[in-house]
């Protein structure tokens, strides 16, 4: 096997070049990250800035995440559909792998800056307060930013070879990304300070059972972890094989 | 027909393929393909649509799993061996495989970096003069023409400097100017030592670039000749005749 850092480099400053030239995806990205945020915000109570409040902002952000995404994912792949570029890097002396890492590294590069525009915008607009700390705040992001992307990686460039595409994307993505996205916005309200009653009673009685990331960061965190990197060695392994006509 | 069994010598094989059936879904497209093909021979494979050329290139080229049967590159399996048998490969296909956004010089300095060509620069300078894209070095891919686009993806094609080439219909949608060139490039890469399997509906430009001639109907093989033991007038007139009665 050739080195992996030439080829996996490649691809990731070829997909940033593109993107940077065609404008196709950030733009769309941003528009609809922004749009989803300020209609939470719309539909959250005025001027609060209770725990509602910030339950609402934390809903808006893993939506923003997961869309915008999901979107960038898609586009990731459909840009290699034309002119039979898939092909092209395909016939490239490259395990499969390589591809899947590089195309994964690309989409979370993206999902970063779109985070790094969307999340202080949330802040601001949710009145959040990050009681856990910015640097805490960057590591929940990461972690969901890569659960998002590993799936989305690998199954845009499924869909790729069926005629429903977007739809059907959105479909599979969002139903295997539930186990992450259940402690991911556990982490979340913990860090603004944001948890519900209920699940403040829910997480007094929870044990060693499913439910132990509900109030405790670090297990959230330990959730995510696990759950990327499972997800992120099984697409990896599993990529020659989904590419594969 | 020029079959390979196991026990055939393929030392001094540029590319053989051996047993090859695959079946899409209940449609059998190609059916125990053998075909070995020595170094420094251009063959022209030829066929109507749906014969089955393009699938079987697809095979060879890696891109497709064959359902039975094996492909050697120069002594290397297209899938136990993917990744050194696919650096001894150049393909040009229906489509360009370049990216409409970069350059002609970007979209090949991309092309050397996944094939790790040593000296990028002075050997895409070099291709870049020998498909005559010098001039058009820094227009984006997208803005080409037809034509250049085929002198691009031919020129990634043979970045890497590729021992066999695979060409599905290269000569579909050119233009006589861009065709005479593609026939002087086939040429120069045959008399380098390359091999080329191409599938062409022009047998008549096939035939100039060709040694030899195999037919595929119905993914069989029907047909295997050397080009000097045909009447190359009489053989395109023949194989136009044929393929309207088929289609």
């Amino acid at each position: 096997m050739r080195a992996l850092w030439p080829g996996l480099r490649a691809i990731i400053i070829k997909d940033i070049v593109v993107e940077l030239r065609a404008r196709q995806v950030l733009p769309t990205m941003v528009v609809l990250g922004m749009l989803i945020v300020f209609i939470l915000r719309m539909a959250a109570e005025p001027g609060s800035t209770t725990i509602g409040g910030a339950v609402m902002g934390v809903a808006a952000l893993w939506i923003a995440f997961l869309f915008s995404g999901l979107l960038a994912q898609e586009r990731s792949f459909a840009a290699e559909q034309q002119n039979g570029c898939m092909d092209g890097l395909l016939l490239a002396p490259l395990d499969a792998g390589t591809i899947y890492l590089a195309k994964l590294l690309a989409n979370v590069i993206m999902l970063t800056i779109f985070e790094v525009i969307v999340v202080p915008i949330a802040v601001i607009s949710f009145n959040l307060h990050i009681a856990g700390g910015w640097l805490r705040l960057v590591a929940v992001l990461l972690l969901g930013n890569l659960g998002i992307s590993s799936i989305g990686t690998l199954f845009s460039a499924a869909v790729q070879l069926t005629r429903t595409r977007g739809s059907l994307l959105s479909i599979v993505v969002l139903v295997i990304l539930m186990p992450m996205m259940i402690p991911a916005t556990f982490a979340l309200l913990v860090l603004f300070g944001a948890m519900p009653e209920e699940a403040q009673n829910l997480a007094s009685v929870r044990g060693s059972g499913t439910l132990t990331f509900v109030g405790s960061f670090k297990a959230a965190i330990g959730y995510m972890l696990a759950f990327d990197a499972v997800f992120v060695v099984a697409s990896w392994l599993l990529f020659g094989v989904v590419v594969e006509e | 027909m020029h079959g390979i069994g196991a026990k055939d010598d393929l030392t001094g094989m540029a590319l053989s393929v051996h047993g090859v059936s695959k079946t899409f879904v209940t449609r059998p497209v190609l059916r125990d393909i053998d075909l070995a093909v020595p170094m420094g021979q251009a063959v022209c494979l030829c066929g109507i649509n749906g014969a089955g050329k393009s699938t079987l290139l697809r095979i060879v080229a890696g891109l497709l799993r064959p359902d039975s049967g094996a492909v050697v590159i120069n002594g290397l399996d297209i899938r136990r061996q993917a990744e050194a048998a696919k650096q001894q490969l150049g393909v040009i296909s229906h489509a360009s495989m370049v990216y409409p956004e970069l350059t002609v010089f970007e979209n090949l300095t991309f092309a050397a970096r996944l094939y790790g060509v040593a000296d990028r620069a002075a050997r895409i300078e070099e291709l870049l003069a020998g498909t005559a894209l010098t001039a058009f070095r820094h227009d984006r891919a997208g803005i080409l023409s037809r034509g250049l686009l085929q002198r691009l993806a031919i020129a990634r094609a043979l970045l890497h400097k590729p021992v066999v080439l695979l060409a599905d219909e290269p000569f579909t949608g050119l233009d006589a100017d861009v065709s005479e060139r593609l026939v002087a490039i086939f040429d120069q890469f045959i008399r380098g030592g390359g091999t080329i399997l191409m599938t062409t509906h022009d047998t008549r430009m096939g035939l100039r670039c060709g040694h030899r001639v195999v037919i595929l109907d119905k993914g069989v093989l029907i047909l295997d000749m050397m080009k000097d033991q045909i009447d190359s007038e009489r053989f395109a007139g023949d194989y136009l005749s044929y393929a309207r009665s088929m289609s």
